[in-house]
């Protein structure tokens, strides 16, 4: 059984038959659990009698005045147990959660807002810390290492393929092998070729007997979000439905710059990569 | 030879199938998995044991065989349609041996039944339909290392209940001592999810170690010096081992690509689909729907579509293994040198993976790791192959290390098993736990059929705890038929659940259950009792 696949985007919903389970089980509870260093999910019940007391203490209309929010403390040590709130919808029963600060320990409550600022706390959840997502600031005297020697170390250990599980990195090459077939196939929206450009005219010498012909090009792939704006060398490129796009190119001598630029569609966001090559030819001229 | 070696490999697989079993219908689609994974994974792997053995070829290697992997191996009716499936694929292939003659397929037809005929010596000649047994004795034999599981593959991180997470280990641990007639010295937690704190269960069982993916190590606290290239002791004083991603990268890789290879099996082109309707028929679900029945005469060929692909030549495919075993090796033997230069230090590169992905999804998998540890025996001196029990005994020095929260799933953490296809089980699950505790603390030492109906409630916890459902809901394959059975746990569950606290129990109705889902039949329910998880957390 392969363990590690990928989140597809195209999958978001459950399947039809959870509905034959039970809506609530009659408590009012509510229970948060991690996802990563930034997310958390948060899922809650609240009973009518529970909702019953809250408007015998605070006031009949508190459920109509009142925002539902999920209060959210950091717990933390040295949190000082500082707070935010996520407004929700009154029919909402889950929710994820983000927060800034990776590696804390975190906790909910839901409750609402009156217009007065006053909050009426209904139902607290569990206790999460979260990872920190990074490399620890701890050194151990026994066993340090000096920083340099730890960096390369990172790099060793794979630091780069962090959170590609072994899915994740079959979908990444299934994605490369796709962008290579579709360049080698002329399918690309460049179609950029220079296969035709000099190697493969170079005739083969006819004096001699042993002879020896190499070139080299480059191939420069990428996705973005299908509806983004993209230039490679100032140069717009039109991507795949998917998102994705390639090119090729003829490879000279010397120092090719390709800076790639992609822009949202609603021109809010952009991200820059810029890509030098260098080429260096040499051949013992028999 | 001996000290020679520059560092140590330690090669991890890990076979886990979810609990399958419908004794309800004569012929269960989803049961396939399981024979599949017997023919093309799990017995050829053991062909290679025995085949290493005789030859007197020394070889480590340690294995994960999960719980419900393990009692679906063990189980009387599985064994009996395994029979079926393995003996309708061998009637096909000797059929086949004489309808390709004088074909271009004739070669990959007498493979077929050559493998069908050794698994069929192997299952009952060696191994007496216990192949748990085949795989014991190369344990005894300390070639093997065989590590356990989650009882059924529980997700830990996403459980609330500390009973939860000690019932998932207790109950593996015992499922293990059962079969393999010791403790388990390591376990494979489930997706490699770890939750800071829960090694103390494991310690508490007697396991030594388990593995985390890349960062769960290097993202510890303090820093890990050597990083993922030694293990690190958890507070508890259990080792945890981290996964080497270059050599993860190595079989993966889109440069060296071995599963991609042109002269491999294509995976995609099946008789099931190939051949005339009628002629395959008898060999297809009672349903008649042409599906893979896992016999194909295809190599991979290049980028040609489905209907241009050659025929398949078992040589030059093993040939092709052979090169990459040797490929494989070589980059080992480089990066165990370097690594030993830069750390001062024999390092240790734990290879983990599916072991599926050997035979299963890789048909030639299983040749490549016979060639590997092969030619590692022969043709080198660098690497020394260990199992992690091995390299504990030798260097039982190591650094203190809280390591991360992490899975191996993609993005590194939790969200495959918690996202908008799955988030919606966790409600459920969760209070089924809650329940189940309340019962074991309410009832110390029931008695007869209300032991059994608690003890069936326990079994269907932790069928609906398999991490299984939630990854197969993301991926969206067998999404329907993982709802199906959460939901089927979840009400067989509410219904004991509730008869039990009624004190009505229907006797009836409870033994269909647990002729239904009959994993662990040594079940005792008051592994989710709060005393006893106490008890072992303190251990």
């Amino acid at each position: 059984m392969t363990s590690s696949g990928q989140i597809n985007k195209h999958n978001t919903t459950p399947e039809a038959e959870h509905k034959a389970l039970p809506e609530g089980y009659g408590t009012t509870e509510a229970s948060l659990l991690p996802r990563d260093p930034n997310w958390m999910f948060v899922y809650w019940e609240i009973t009518e009698n529970s909702k019953k007391e809250a408007r015998k203490q605070h006031g009949e209309d508190i459920f109509t005045k009142g925002r539902q929010v999920i209060r959210v403390y950091d717990v933390s040590d040295n949190g000082g147990s500082r707070y935010f709130d996520i407004q929700v919808m009154h029919d909402a029963k889950s929710w994820y959660v983000n927060v800034q600060d990776s590696g804390k320990a975190y906790c909910c409550e839901i409750g609402l807002v009156l217009p007065d600022g006053a909050f009426i706390g209904l139902v607290k959840t569990n206790t999460v810390s979260l990872p920190a997502g990074r490399v620890s600031d701890v050194t151990d005297e026994k066993w340090m290492a000096v920083s340099a020697d730890f960096d390369k170390l990172l790099q060793l250990s794979g630091v780069e393929y962090i959170g590609k599980g072994s899915g994740e990195v079959a979908k990444s090459l299934a994605q490369r092998w796709e962008m290579l077939r579709a360049v080698f196939s002329r399918a690309s929206s460049w179609g950029v070729s220079s296969m035709s450009s000099q190697t493969l005219h170079q005739a083969k010498p006819a004096e001699k007997k042993f002879w020896l012909v190499a070139d080299c090009e480059l191939i420069l792939y990428g996705a973005t979000e299908p509806d983004a704006f993209v230039t490679v060398a100032g140069r717009k490129v039109t991507l795949n439905p998917d998102g994705t796009f390639s090119m090729r190119f003829a490879l000279p001598d010397g120092i090719v710059d390709l800076p790639v630029k992609a822009v949202s569609q609603d021109e809010t966001d952009s991200r820059e990569i810029d890509i030098k090559v260098t080429r260096a030819t040499t051949t013992d001229g028999k | 030879m001996a000290n020679n070696e520059k560092g140590y490999l330690a090669l991890v697989l890990h076979a886990h199938l979810p609990f399958i079993r419908h004794p309800e219908y004569e012929d269960f689609l989803e049961e396939d998995w399981f024979f599949e994974a017997m023919c093309e994974t799990y017995i050829p792997l053991l062909d290679v044991y025995e085949r290493l053995t005789a030859e007197g070829t020394d070889f480590r290697v340690t294995m994960s065989i999960t719980p419900p992997l393990c009692n679906m191996m063990a189980d009387d009716l599985l064994r009996e349609r395994f029979r079926r499936y393995y003996s309708l694929r061998l009637e096909l292939a000797e059929k086949e041996v004489v309808r390709t003659r004088n074909t271009a397929f004739y070669e990959v037809a007498k493979m077929y039944e050559t493998k069908f005929r050794r698994i069929r010596e192997l299952y009952e000649d060696y191994y007496h339909g216990r192949i748990l047994d085949g795989f014991k004795k190369f344990q005894d034999l300390g070639k093997l290392e065989i590590i356990t599981c989650g009882a059924t593959h529980g997700f830990l991180p996403l459980e609330l209940r500390k009973e939860a997470v000690h019932a998932q280990i207790k109950l593996a641990a015992d499922d293990y001592r059962k079969h393999f007639g010791r403790g388990p010295r390591g376990i494979w937690l489930a997706e490699c999810a770890y939750n800071p704190g829960d090694d103390v269960f494991l310690k508490a069982e007697g396991i030594r170690y388990f593995f985390l993916e890349t960062h769960g190590i290097i993202y510890g606290s303090p820093r890990p010096r050597y990083g993922v290239y030694a293990p690190v002791y958890c507070p508890s004083g259990v080792a945890a081992f981290g996964r080497d991603m270059e050599s993860a990268q190595q079989v993966w890789s889109a440069e060296t690509g071995y599963p991609g290879d042109h002269r491999y099996r294509e995976f995609y082109r099946d008789l099931g689909y190939d051949l005339e309707y009628d002629y395959i028929k008898p060999y297809l679900h009672q349903d008649g729907v042409r599906r893979n029945i896992g016999m194909k005469y295809c190599k991979i060929t290049g980028k040609v579509q489905l209907n241009e692909k050659a025929p398949y030549n078992p040589a030059e495919a093993r040939e092709m293994a052979a090169s990459h075993a040797g490929n494989f090796m070589f980059n080992r033997e480089r990066q165990i040198e370097h690594l030993e230069h830069f750390l001062g230090k024999k390092p240790i590169v734990i290879s983990m993976y599916d072991a599926e992905l050997y035979g299963h999804w890789w048909y030639e998998g299983v040749d490549f790791l016979e060639f590997l540890f092969k030619k590692i025996h022969h043709d080198q001196q660098s690497i020394k192959m260990v199992t992690p029990s091995e390299y504990l005994t030798m260097h039982p020095d190591n650094q203190v290390v809280q390591p991360s929260m992490s899975t191996w799933g993609d993005k590194g953490y939790n969200e495959v098993w918690l996202n908008g296809t799955n988030d919606w089980m966790y409600r459920h699950l969760h209070k089924q736990v809650e329940r189940m505790v309340e019962m074991a603390n309410k009832f110390p030492s029931a008695e007869g059929t209300l032991r059994r109906a608690l003890n069936q409630c326990a079994r269907e916890v932790v069928l609906g705890m398999s991490s299984d459902w939630a990854f197969l809901m993301t991926v969206g394959t067998a999404k329907s038929y993982s709802t199906k059975r959460f939901v089927a746990h979840t009400h067989r569950f509410n219904g004991l659940y509730e008869q039990i606290m009624g004190n009505r129990l229907e006797e009836a109705w409870l033994k269909d259950i647990e002729w239904r889902d009959n994993i662990f039949p040594e079940m005792n329910y008051r592994v989710f009792s709060t005393e006893e998880t106490q008890k072992a957390a303190k251990s």
